[in-house]
This record gives structure tokens, C-alpha cells and sequence, in this order.
């Protein structure tokens, strides 16, 4: 029972923390951002090296963070923001970016960086030993979507954020710097999927082609969720997560990726709109 | 005797289909060009080598899957990234067939209708899933893409002996390869398809007539309601038209062209594999499409091999630069030729005109 | 006009060596992954090419013609390879070509090669059973691998062995010479799984095994993905004796991974960076002289090395010859062997496929490397007994345990 619920959670919190970030970008702003998983990569990689330089890792991680939203930000002033009015054409344009930045960070740094060691040790459970920096990462997708729950409905940013999105031209008409929140919202997603890299450097290979394995999982749970980070993404992790884990405890890891792809195109199919579908129907 | 049937009349009817507002080019100076570039291409391999005889069969083998997806994205609005799904399963189903019943008595020709018919009827069975389910824009996308790589991921792992059908080992990951190619039968001796001459001609008539074919669809009354349902499904459905029926057909004649791309693909190089259905092949044909100019078949029909050749042509002489180089072509056709490079270029002369008109305002 | 005379003596003395080292090159295409997911492991084969061509033809070439490298980037895409092999076999009409690194490219090039009626060596190794005239394999095949680990590994720990592959042929083939081996040896299996390619998470794996509890644990991983399983089951505790056929020896998890995530591994390669041997070593330090950013010379690039010179020893016993059908002759007699760094080596006639010195390989906890055992001479036997004989019959087919040749 313990071994399942772990891995319940351990799969709930890796289809959240991979897809947090592109729940900002894709769900609110509705840019598809193919290059999500270079985000992710990048900030593994400024984790690992900041990390190898002797900083304790919550600090590698938010060196990682901040990496990543900068260049997010950067990027949606060149790329991003012309792009807004036509969502289907940002595909074209974030692929292309992940494949510059994926094969340019193998020419720069190589096929690999040396991994890191995975802190915080195991806890024996019943008969069953279990990683301590797993249950972390399960804390710290609840305390993220915590944290961005706060900011979006309870600071100015966050409100002017949400009505910039929602209503753009109201917006700017009230006298709100609506490139500037585009631009901070953009690198607040991508700050965050900097994050997930970090936060799981210490359990994989540094490759740069490592993005790969994140996002699948993210654009499923975010597209599941529908717009709203905390009225879908949340849940649709946690029942997408759920079918994972099922899945997989009973016929192997085959079953529950086949589980969790039936899964939705099951849930699309029931809810057209995704779990939440407000505020993309708006922004259609 | 009264009036005889006038067989000039539909036929002129068809015809005059092949111009419209749904597709660029018209007139007579687009025709003769257009008929220029296809003698062009017959003359071609008199005078190349067979590398190149071969190597552009290749690409046109893709060129149908990318109609295809113009037909179900540019004219019908629907992203669908289920295109390599079908040409996945026509590609194994051509397999399964000819591994099957061999390549005799024209047997690998109704391998191909059998496979890409797989295609069409796989495609109405999810379409109505999709379409009658109302589900659009970017949730299609991904349910395809899911569709997609479940069929991936399953057959990937389809290498243990039990997985065959009949003679044909499925192999999983290492793909189903061995299968005859396309042989047309012949008084004096089989004509085997190998990607030669022979090949080429039967491909570039299959491009032609495919093209000219999609050409008269879409300026038809079913042309003028799919682009109707692009621009407005409401408005389309409250003047009368079921837009799901619509939308259902435009998938399977889609993704029967994607099976043909398929077809083709797995006979000119003995060989289907999973990966052919994976991620980074899905969104292949978006790229292309958008590259070229979904909105128009013309467009996407040369921006996908002007693509291909120019991938291609990175890699061998890129080494590592390609990707990179490739990323940049990518980003820049999307900010500076929203519509597609080949859309743009066709536009080019009326920008030109526009900016540099006298007295005009840039 | 003496010095005019002397001058263009000079000159033609110095055009006649020329001249004759500007005969005809051979050609030999190079069709590797240097970008995408396998570029980790295959980088390296295109450096030990580069290598051995550049001391062959130091040393006047084969049969005095200077070897040419015609170098392809397949970016790990199965179309590629097929794009490619065409191009070097129709255009750039090479003499013989390298190529490959996944099973799936194999089998992706393959049907081309036979096609165009080419010649080609495939340098991984993988999961076996190809019995193809047209392809020499150079690569490590299961029964060398695993008839030398598991009966080992069992003596060693226990009975007991639970089995981790990739989802995919080369894993599930491999398991299942596992299976047949344990059984041969008196173990037992306690639990085997699989998981598909990409896969980096491993909870599920992690606990499955700890409720099993193995003597032996055999890991078939395959990719950067899947590596992740190291670091992610010693973070869980999980210490259980592991055994492989392919990690370590491909793509180095243990100079990646930190200490001790992959210490009491066990892993049976024809030839890494670390084997002591003085020979071995004065190959990597010819290695590192040319290529000092080399992160690590793995044993599929050592193979690729050594099968240049491989093929220059067919060339130069078939009189210069590049045509196949004298090369197989060569091999037919059955000693075209070579001094490798591994060791000698040989090509077997009925399966084309090579002999390999083994050398079993353990990571200790700070992952060094140690060599508790050697096995000299371990030839691919289990295609020639199963009925694969080149030298009659050229099916150009794979086969597997459970679908050998028909009799």
C-alpha cells in the first residue's frame, strides 16, 4: 500500500512539476512551446555546474531557475511576442528553437555533463526502501502550485497578470505595461520548467537531449488540465498520475505509458475542453 | 433523336475546377509553367545519376503525406499530428500483405489499395471519434499525437516472435523489413519497382495526378464548405451544413494520402520501422507545411521538397551545424514569411510592387 | 641550366612517390549518429576510424592505395541512414561502408545494401543472429557476452536473477539468452521486465525488484534515458549485485554517474579504456594524443579501429581487390585475424561475425575499474551451430533463439 501510494505520488509529481511551467506558457498564454523540454535542460545543466562549484542545491536550483527565466524572457521579446495572434505558428518557431539549443549545447558542452549525486539518502518503509529526495520532490510540486496559486490570486502581479492575458486590450486601456507582463509571465514558466530541471538533475543523466523525456508528459497533463494552472493542471496530474501508477503496478512500464496516452484521448474525448477549459475558450 | 448526352459538359465542369479561389496560381502563364516544371521533372532522369533518380523518389514519396495535411490543416483549419500514425499503418499493413501473399499477378498493387484503404478506414473510425466528439484546435493535435504514439510505443515492442501475422514478423523496434517492392505486372516479365526510372515516372504521375486532383476537390462546393468551416464553424453550421461529416471526410481523404506516403515509403526502401511514427516524425509534416504555406497546395507541394532537399543538404554538408542551421531556417521563415516561405515568394512581385511603387507609402 | 636541370629532377623525383600514393583512394563510408540520442556512444567510432586511417596511411595505405573517409552525420534517424547508404554506395560509390549503431539502423540500411550489392561492417554490438554475406559484424554478440557473465555472476551471488532489458529487440532477445543461460546454469528467474525505450523514471522497477530481492540483478538499459535507473536505485538503497552486457562498456555511466550508484556492476566488454594491458594502453594513449577531449573510448569505438584494419588485411590478402566476392574468399579460409588492442581476433566464415577476448569488468565503490576475469578466444558460436553458413547459403536474414534458421 505504501509502495503504491509512493509511486502514485512520485508519478503525480513528475507530470505536475513537468508541466507547471507550460501550464504559464501554453495554458495561459497559449503559446505551444515545443522547446519546453530545452528549458528543462537547461536548467539541469546550470543546477549540475552551479552545483559542482560547491553550492548547496536548493541555491544550484534556483540558479538553474533564474537561468532559465531570463533566457525565456529574452526569448519571448525576440521570438515570442510576435507570435501571440497566430498559436499554431509558435510550434514552428519553438521546434526550431529546440533544436538550436538542443544540438548547440552539444557542440558547446558535449554529449554529457557528469550527473550528480542524489541527496537526502533512503527511508525504509514496511520491507521496501525508498529514495528521501522523491518524497521532497512530491512536497515541492504541492508547494509550487501552492506558491503559484499565491501569486497569480493574491499579488498585483499575478491579477494584472491574469487580466492581461484574458482581456489584452482592457488592459493596456487601464495603463498596464502589457509587454512587460507578457515578458515576466513567459519567464515565469519558463523559470519554472528551469526548475524541474533542476530539481531532478540529481536522478538523471545530463544529456541534451534530455527534455525529451519531459515533454510528452507535460503537454498531455497540461492539454488534460484545459487553461487554468490550479483548476487543471493540478488534478489532471493527479488522476493522470493515478492511471500511471495503476497501470503500471499491475502490467509493467509499457502499460502505463500506453495507460496514460488512452487516458487522454479518453479524458479529451469526455471533456472536450480539458478538465478547465475557461480561459482558453476566452482566448480563442 | 433528342438531345444526345453532352459529355463535354461535366468534364468542363471538372476542369474548370482546377483554378479557384482555394488555390494559388491560375491562367495561362501559371499552367505552362507549371507544365514546364513537370517536363522538367520527366526529363530529369535522363540526364542524372541514379543517386539522384533515387534520392528524389524519396522525396516525393513524402509529398503526399504533406497534401494531406494541407488539405486536413491549411484548407480544413484541424491540426492533426496523426499524419505519421497512418503512414506508419499503411506502411506495415503493405508489409503484412506482400510478406504474405508474395509479389506475383500484381499482388504488392492490391497490397497498396488494401494498405492505404487500412488508413481510411482506421481514420473514419478515430475521426468519428474526434469530430462527432467536437473536439478541436489544439486538443485535436494532441489526441492525435497521443494516437500516434501509442501505435509507437506498442509496436515498438512487438520484437518477440509471437507478434506476426501470418508470414510477417511485426520485429518491433528493428522494423519489418524483406518486403517485395512494388511490382507492376507484365506480359514478358514482371516489372519490379527498385528506385529507379521506372519508379520515378510511376511516382511523379502519382504526384500529378494527386495534385491536380486535390486542386479540383478543393474548388469544388466541398472545397468551399471545408475552407467555410476553417473560417467559421459556427456560421457554417447554422447555414445548414453538418460540419462534422465535413471535417470527418477531410481527415480520412488525409490520412489515405499519408497511407499512400506510407505505401510508398516502405516499397522504395524494403523497411518500416516505429520510429517512422515517433515524435520527432510527427511533427515533420507541420513543419514542412507550415514552411511552405499550408494555406495553398501548390505551396506546400514545393515547400516540402524545397525542405527535404534543403535538410538534406544541410546534413551531408553541415556535420554538426545542420540541426543548428536548421532551427534558425525555421524561426525566421516563421517571424519574417508568416505564410510560408514558398507563399511569400509567390507574393514576392505584389510586395515588391507595393513598397517600391512611386509616390506609394511603404 | 644546370640548375634548371637539377631543379626538374628534383621535382620528378619528388612527383614519383606522389604519384604513386595518388593512385585511386579507397573509399570507405562512415555512416554514424554524431548528433541526437546515440551521439554519446557513437561519437567515438568515428574517431577510431579517423585514427586508423590516418596511421594507415602513414604507413603507405592499403596495398599502396591511400584510404579515403567518406563521413556521413545519420543524427540518430533510421532515414537517414537509408538516404545515406544510398548516397555512398550510388554516388560517392565507396568500397565498403561503417555503419550503425542501433539494431533498427542495421536493419534500415540493410535491405540498401542488398539492393546495391554493397559491402558494409557493422561495428556495435547488439543482439545477434545476422546472417547477411553482404555485412561483416564486428560487434559483441550475446553468447560471448553472457555465456562468460552469468555462470560467474551465479557462482558468485546466488540463484536468483532478475532481469531489466529495454522494451525493444536487443533487450528482449538479449533476456532471453539470459533465461536460457540461468536455466543452463541451474538459476532461476525471479522476475524479468521491461521497459520502453525513453523511459527515465523508475519507482515501479526500483520496488518490483526489492520485493523479488535477487541474488543477481541483470541490467539490459539501453539510452541516456534509461541510465537514469542507477542513480535513481541507489538513492532508493538498492544494493544488489548487477551484471550487464551493455552498460559501462557503451556509454560510461560510470564516469557520469557519481559514486556509488553503479559500484558492484559487473560487465562483460571486449574492451574499455581502464584494461591494464600494455598494448591496450599505448592504444588509448595514441588515442588521447589525437583526440584529448575524448570524454571516454568505449569498446564500440575500439571495434571500429580495428575493423579498418581488418579490412585492410582482406584487401591486401585478396591482391589489392575490393570486390566482395574476393574478400569473402579471403575470409572463407578462415584466418583473417588481427593483433587488436583487446587481443586477437578473428572472423569467423559461417557467420562473418568475430571472436573477442571478454573481459569481465568491475566497478568498484568509487567506480574504478577492476578485472577479476579474462576470457581469451570466445568465439560467436551460436549462429554457425544454428545453421547459418555464409559459405553455402546468403539469406540475408536476422534470426533470433526462438526463430533460428529453418533447417
Amino acid at each position: 500500500m505504501v509502495g503504491f501510494l509512493y509511486q502514485f505520488g512520485d508519478a503525480a509529481a513528475f507530470l505536475v512539476l513537468s508541466a507547471c511551467g507550460l501550464a504559464i506558457i501554453f495554458g495561459m498564454m497559449g503559446v505551444i512551446n515545443l522547446a519546453h523540454g530545452e528549458f528543462i535542460m537547461g536548467g539541469a545543466y546550470v543546477t549540475a555546474t552551479v552545483s559542482k562549484m560547491g553550492a548547496p542545491l536548493p541555491l544550484a536550483i534556483l540558479c538553474g531557475a533564474l537561468a532559465a527565466g531570463l533566457v525565456g524572457i529574452v526569448l519571448e521579446r525576440l521570438v515570442i511576442r510576435h507570435l501571440y495572434h497566430r498559436p499554431l505558428d509558435t510550434i514552428v518557431a519553438t521546434w526550431g528553437i529546440s533544436l538550436i539549443v538542443s544540438q548547440g549545447t552539444l557542440i558547446l558542452l558535449g554529449p554529457s555533463l557528469t550527473d550528480m549525486s542524489t541527496p537526502l539518502g533512503s527511508v525504509t518503509i514496511g520491507e521496501l526502501s525508498y529514495s528521501v529526495y522523491r518524497f521532497a520532490l512530491m512536497g515541492v510540486a504541492v508547494a509550487i502550485l501552492a506558491g503559484l496559486y499565491a501569486l497569480f490570486n493574491f499579488t498585483r502581479f499575478g491579477v494584472l497578470a491574469r487580466a492581461t492575458i484574458q482581456v489584452p486590450h482592457m488592459a493596456e486601456s487601464l495603463g498596464v505595461n502589457t509587454r512587460l507582463i507578457y515578458s515576466l509571465t513567459f519567464g515565469i514558466g519558463a523559470a519554472l520548467a528551469g526548475a524541474t530541471g533542476g530539481l531532478y538533475a540529481p536522478t538523471m543523466s545530463l544529456v541534451p537531449t534530455m527534455g525529451a523525456q519531459f515533454i510528452m508528459e507535460a503537454f498531455v497533463t497540461v492539454v488534460v488540465g484545459g487553461g487554468d494552472v490550479f483548476l487543471g493542471t493540478a488534478p489532471a496530474g493527479v488522476a493522470l498520475g493515478f492511471v500511471k501508477a495503476l497501470m503500471t503496478t499491475w502490467q509493467g512500464q509499457l502499460a502505463g505509458q500506453i495507460g496514460l496516452l488512452v487516458a487522454v484521448i479518453l479524458v479529451i474525448r469526455i471533456l472536450p475542453r480539458g478538465i478547465s477549459g475557461l480561459i482558453l475558450r476566452e482566448r480563442a | 433523336m433528342s438531345a444526345a448526352i453532352d459529355w463535354r459538359f461535366p468534364v468542363r465542369q471538372i476542369l474548370n475546377r482546377l483554378e479557384g479561389p482555394q488555390t494559388l496560381g491560375r491562367g495561362r502563364k501559371f499552367w505552362i509553367s507549371a507544365g514546364a516544371v513537370v517536363a522538367l521533372a520527366m526529363a530529369y532522369p535522363l540526364v542524372a545519376d541514379a543517386y539522384t533518380v533515387g534520392n528524389t523518389i524519396y522525396f516525393f514519396n513524402w509529398v503526399f503525406m504533406a497534401m494531406g495535411l494541407c488539405l486536413i490543416w491549411g484548407y480544413g483549419g484541424a491540426l492533426s499530428f496523426g499524419q505519421t500514425a497512418f503512414f506508419g499503418l499503411s506502411g506495415y499493413a503493405y508489409g503484412i500483405v506482400t510478406l504474405n501473399f508474395g509479389a506475383a499477378y500484381g499482388l504488392t498493387l492490391f497490397a497498396m489499395i488494401v494498405a492505404v484503404a487500412a488508413s481510411a478506414v482506421v481514420a473514419a473510425v478515430l475521426g468519428y471519434f474526434l469530430f462527432f466528439g467536437r473536439i478541436g484546435g489544439v486538443f485535436l493535435g494532441i489526441v492525435t499525437l497521443a494516437v500516434t504514439l501509442v501505435f509507437e510505443r506498442f509496436m515498438a515492442q512487438t520484437a518477440a516472435p509471437e507478434w506476426r501475422i501470418g508470414n510477417a514478423r511485426l520485429n518491433g523496434f528493428n522494423g519489418m523489413s524483406g518486403m517485395p517492392p512494388l511490382t507492376i505486372p507484365w506480359h514478358g516479365g514482371d516489372i519490379v519497382l527498385a528506385p529507379d526510372i521506372p519508379l520515378y515516372y510511376v511516382v511523379l504521375g502519382l504526384l500529378v495526378v494527386v495534385y491536380l486532383a486535390l486542386r479540383i476537390l478543393v474548388n469544388s462546393s466541398f472545397g468551399y464548405v471545408v475552407v467555410a468551416i476553417r473560417e467559421n464553424p459556427q456560421r457554417a453550421t447554422m447555414l445548414g451544413y453538418d460540419v462534422r461529416k465535413y471535417q470527418l471526410a477531410t481527415f480520412v481523404i488525409g490520412a489515405a494520402l499519408a497511407g499512400l506516403s506510407g505505401v510508398l515509403y516502405t516499397s522504395w526502401g524494403q523497411y518500416i520501422t516505429p520510429s517512422s511514427m515517433g515524435i520527432t516524425a510527427a511533427a515533420l509534416p507541420i513543419i514542412w507545411v507550415t514552411v511552405g504555406g499550408r494555406g495553398d497546395l501548390t505551396t506546400t507541394v514545393l515547400g516540402t521538397l524545397f525542405l527535404l532537399g534543403t535538410f538534406q543538404a544541410l546534413t551531408i554538408y553541415g556535420s554538426q551545424y545542420a540541426l543548428v542551421v536548421m532551427g534558425l531556417l525555421l524561426v525566421l521563415t516563421v517571424l519574417l514569411a508568416p505564410n510560408g516561405l514558398v507563399t511569400a515568394l509567390a507574393q514576392l512581385p505584389q510586395w515588391l510592387d507595393r513598397r517600391f511603387r512611386k509616390g506609394g507609402v511603404a | 641550366m644546370r640548375r634548371l636541370l637539377m631543379m626538374t629532377a628534383a621535382a620528378i623525383a619528388m612527383a614519383v612517390p606522389l604519384a604513386a600514393m595518388a593512385a585511386d583512394p579507397i573509399k570507405l563510408g562512415v555512416l554514424e549518429d554524431q548528433s541526437g540520442d546515440f551521439a554519446l556512444a557513437t561519437i567515438g567510432k568515428v574517431h577510431g576510424i579517423q585514427l586508423a586511417a590516418e596511421e594507415i596511411n602513414a604507413a603507405g595505405g592499403i596495398a599502396g592505395r591511400p584510404l579515403e573517409l567518406v563521413i556521413y552525420d545519420t543524427q540518430s534517424d533510421n532515414t537517414r541512414y537509408q538516404e545515406f547508404m544510398r548516397r555512398a554506395l550510388q554516388r560517392d560509390k565507396v568500397n565498403v561502408v561503417f555503419a550503425g549503431f542501433s539494431s533498427a539502423s542495421r536493419e534500415a540500411y540493410r535491405p540498401i545494401v542488398k539492393q546495391l550489392d554493397g559491402f558494409a561492417f557493422y561495428n556495435n554490438q547488439y543482439e545477434g543472429g545476422v546472417c547477411d554475406a553482404n555485412m561483416i559484424v564486428t560487434g559483441a554478440v550475446p553468447e560471448q557476452q553472457f555465456s562468460t557473465l552469468i555462470p560467474w555472476m551465479i557462482e558468485k551471488f546466488g540463484k536468483k536473477v532478475y532481469t531489466i532489458a529495454a522494451d525493444y529487440n536487443f533487450g528482449q532477445i538479449s533476456a532471453e539468452w539470459v533465461r536460457n543461460i540461468v536455466k543452463q546454469n541451474g538459476g532461476e528467474m525471479v522476475g524479468e521486465e521491461f521497459i520502453p525505450l525513453g523511459v527515465s523514471q523508475f519507482s515501479s522497477t526500483i520496488q518490483n525488484i526489492q520485493k523479488a530481492k535477487p541474488d543477481v540483478l541483470i541490467t539490459l538499459l539501453v539510452g541516456t534515458a534509461q541510465s537514469s535507473y542507477y542513480e535513481q536505485a541507489s538513492a532508493a538503497n538498492l544494493r544488489v549485485p548487477m551484471g550487464s552486457s551493455v552498460n559501462v562498456g557503451q556509454a560510461y555511466e560510470h564516469k557520469r554517474f557519481k559514486p556509488p550508484s553503479l559500484a558492484n556492476m559487473y560487465v562483460t566488454t571486449n574492451w574499455i579504456e581502464e584494461i591494464a594491458d600494455p598494448k591496450s594502453k599505448e592504444f588509448v594513449a595514441k588515442w588521447r594524443k589525437k583526440f584529448p577531449n575524448e570524454p571516454y573510448i568505449n569498446q564500440e569505438a575500439e571495434n571500429s579501429y580495428l575493423a579498418v584494419y581488418l579490412y585492410k588485411q582482406m584487401v591486401e590478402r585478396a591482391k589489392g581487390s575490393t570486390k566482395r566476392d574476393d574478400l569473402r574468399a579471403v575470409i572463407a579460409k578462415g584466418d583473417v585475424c588481427f593483433d587488436a588492442p583487446e587481443g586477437k581476433v578473428c572472423i569467423d566464415p559461417k557467420s562473418q561475425h568475430m571472436s573477442h577476448t571478454i573481459y569481465l569488468a568491475k566497478v568498484n565503490d568509487v567506480h574504478s575499474i577492476s578485472f577479476p576475469k579474462t576470457w581469451e578466444d570466445v568465439k560467436p558460436y551460436w549462429l554457425g551451430e544454428a545453421g547459418c553458413d555464409l559459405t553455402k547459403k546468403n539469406p540475408s536474414a536476422q534470426y533470433t533463439p526462438s526463430n533460428p534458421p529453418p533447417k
